[in-house]
């Protein structure tokens, strides 16, 4: 059996320290983190999450609004506070290179519509949802970990965490992780073994999701 | 209860098919990228695990879903509920077991103080007490505490009717059985039925748990089966760290661990066809 990262924050921590113990390399710290992407600061990325968050309890909660009314809000907010390109390319990882310009354009185009019809299909039926905030830290250089409890009537609190990222200059969502299971991770593996089952073209997964689109538009018109 | 040897022949009969059934294959060292990705989807057996998803997938709609939604339809909430406090304080004993040989005093103190609790106040167990109080449970197993104790998890495994695991959560799964004080005691036929019981309201309660993320995956997923495959790895990454926010434990509020930890019921509503 094969050892997996479950060690790691034992061999990191002592890495750290022996990094650290050496003046020419804490040194070399201190000046990395500039050469790489801007930096985003935890309280500006708490205060977006938050602010982003109300936005959203408040479009789902709204008696005044029927469903596909509620589901359009929430998509408008998503788009304001997901980074939809970036996760999009994420995700296509190394297929990136392989689409041709047409194919990559498609690919946004189709990947903005999913993500958002998704999460606003998910979210827009949280009827009675109540949000608090949770701890928060600074995982690496380019992102902080914005932690949330989520809580709805008759169901257990689940913890719903935001990797916010500085993106030109604005903090974007940049992943969300459901009790421990990331969205960018799990849905480019999804992605990934759609286009190796289908001789490795990405034109393969261009349709798969254009037909997902689909069903998902025929859901939204019976919902 | 189920017998030891049966358990053996099962894990028999897996390996045998995993053998059988053929390989992935790996990418060569001229390609890292995929390479990579084969190392993080740990699938080695990827075939074969893709035939046994789709039996599980066929039983599952014709048996198990159906099943599991007559339960929600049929019985009242207030039972469903009472059912589900009540194997997870079957399981209290197990979760203490693992909480201490993880050398975790915290969660141990917890654990027991929940057991006595729910199992005097609590009317043997049918009401979570201790949760009235703030003492919200969690769900330990050995596959987790054998991941503390630094044994990999090795390759991916999809088992029919069981779901996705792997052999060290299948090997946690049988030691947790084993060690559960439970199922020492008595035998005969009232036992036997008693366990039996145990067994199947396990499934139909965890699979109802699981009617809104199953039909989510299905319905939003391009390929349900590497989604599943992503989502539980990284889940039981989560559940192995035991992760805390100001001492207050966040998750996982858990359907994956049989009927423990979930402290309440989905919500009926909002649910659309499958």
């Amino acid at each position: 059996m094969t050892r997996q990262p479950l060690d790691r924050p034992h061999m990191s921590a002592m890495k750290r320290r022996l990094l650290l113990s050496t003046p020419l390399v804490a040194a070399g710290l201190v000046v990395l983190p500039r050469l790489g992407r801007a930096e985003i600061d935890p309280a500006r990325a708490t205060t977006f999450i938050q602010s982003a968050g109300n936005e959203l309890v408040t479009a789902i909660n709204d008696p005044r609004l029927d469903l596909p009314t509620r589901r359009d809000r929430v998509a408008a907010t998503l788009r304001r506070t997901i980074d939809i390109e970036g996760t999009g390319r994420f995700i296509l990882g190394r297929y990136v290179r392989q689409a041709s310009p047409a194919e990559l354009a498609e690919y946004n185009r189709l990947f903005d519509d999913i993500i958002v019809r998704n999460l606003s299909a998910r979210f827009g039926e949280y009827r009675g949802v109540r949000f608090t905030m949770g701890r928060s830290q600074q995982r690496t250089e380019e992102d902080v970990l914005v932690s949330t409890i989520v809580e709805r009537p008759n169901t257990a609190a689940f913890s719903l965490d935001w990797r916010v990222s500085d993106v030109h200059g604005q903090p974007r969502v940049v992943d969300v992780i459901a009790e421990g299971t990331s969205l960018r991770l799990t849905t480019r593996s999804e992605y990934s073994a759609v286009i190796q089952r289908n001789g490795g073209r990405v034109a393969s997964l261009l349709e798969a999701m254009r037909n997902q689109i689909a069903q998902l538009a025929a859901r939204e018109g019976r919902g | 209860m189920f017998q030891t040897r049966s358990g053996l022949a099962l894990a028999t009969m897996l390996a045998a098919v995993l053998l059988a059934g053929g390989c992935a294959t790996r990418p060569g060292e001229d390609d890292p990228e995929g390479l990579a990705e084969f190392r993080e989807n740990n699938d080695g057996f990827e075939p074969t695990n893709r035939a046994l998803f789709a039996a599980h997938e066929a039983a599952d709609r014709n048996v198990l879903q159906p099943v599991a939604e007559a339960y929600r339809d049929v019985v009242p909430q207030g039972i469903r509920i009472a059912v589900r406090n009540i194997l997870g304080n079957l399981r209290a004993p197990v979760i203490l077991a693992n909480d201490l040989l993880q050398g975790n005093v915290t969660r141990a103190r917890e654990t027991l103080g929940r057991f006595m609790v729910n199992s005097t106040i609590g009317v043997g167990g049918i009401i979570d007490a201790a949760d009235f109080w703030g003492v919200r449970g969690h769900s330990e197993d050995f596959g987790q505490t054998l991941a503390v104790w630094g044994v990999g998890e090795g390759h991916y495994i999809f088992v029919p009717l069981l779901g996705p695991s792997n052999p060290r959560d299948l090997v946690g799964q049988g030691v947790d059985f084993v060690i559960n004080p439970l199922s020492w005691f008595g035998q005969g036929i009232l036992v036997d039925a008693a366990g039996w019981t145990q067994l199947g309201l396990t499934v139909v309660d965890t699979r109802e748990a699981l009617l809104e993320p199953i039909d989510q995956v299905r319905a939003t997923s391009l390929d349900p089966y590497s989604t599943l495959r992503s989502a539980y790895r990284q889940r039981r990454g989560y559940e192995i760290r035991n992760e805390e926010d100001r001492g207050r434990i966040v998750g996982p509020s858990g359907v994956t661990g049989f009927g423990q930890g979930v402290t309440q019921p989905a919500a009926p509503p909002a649910r659309s066809e499958p």
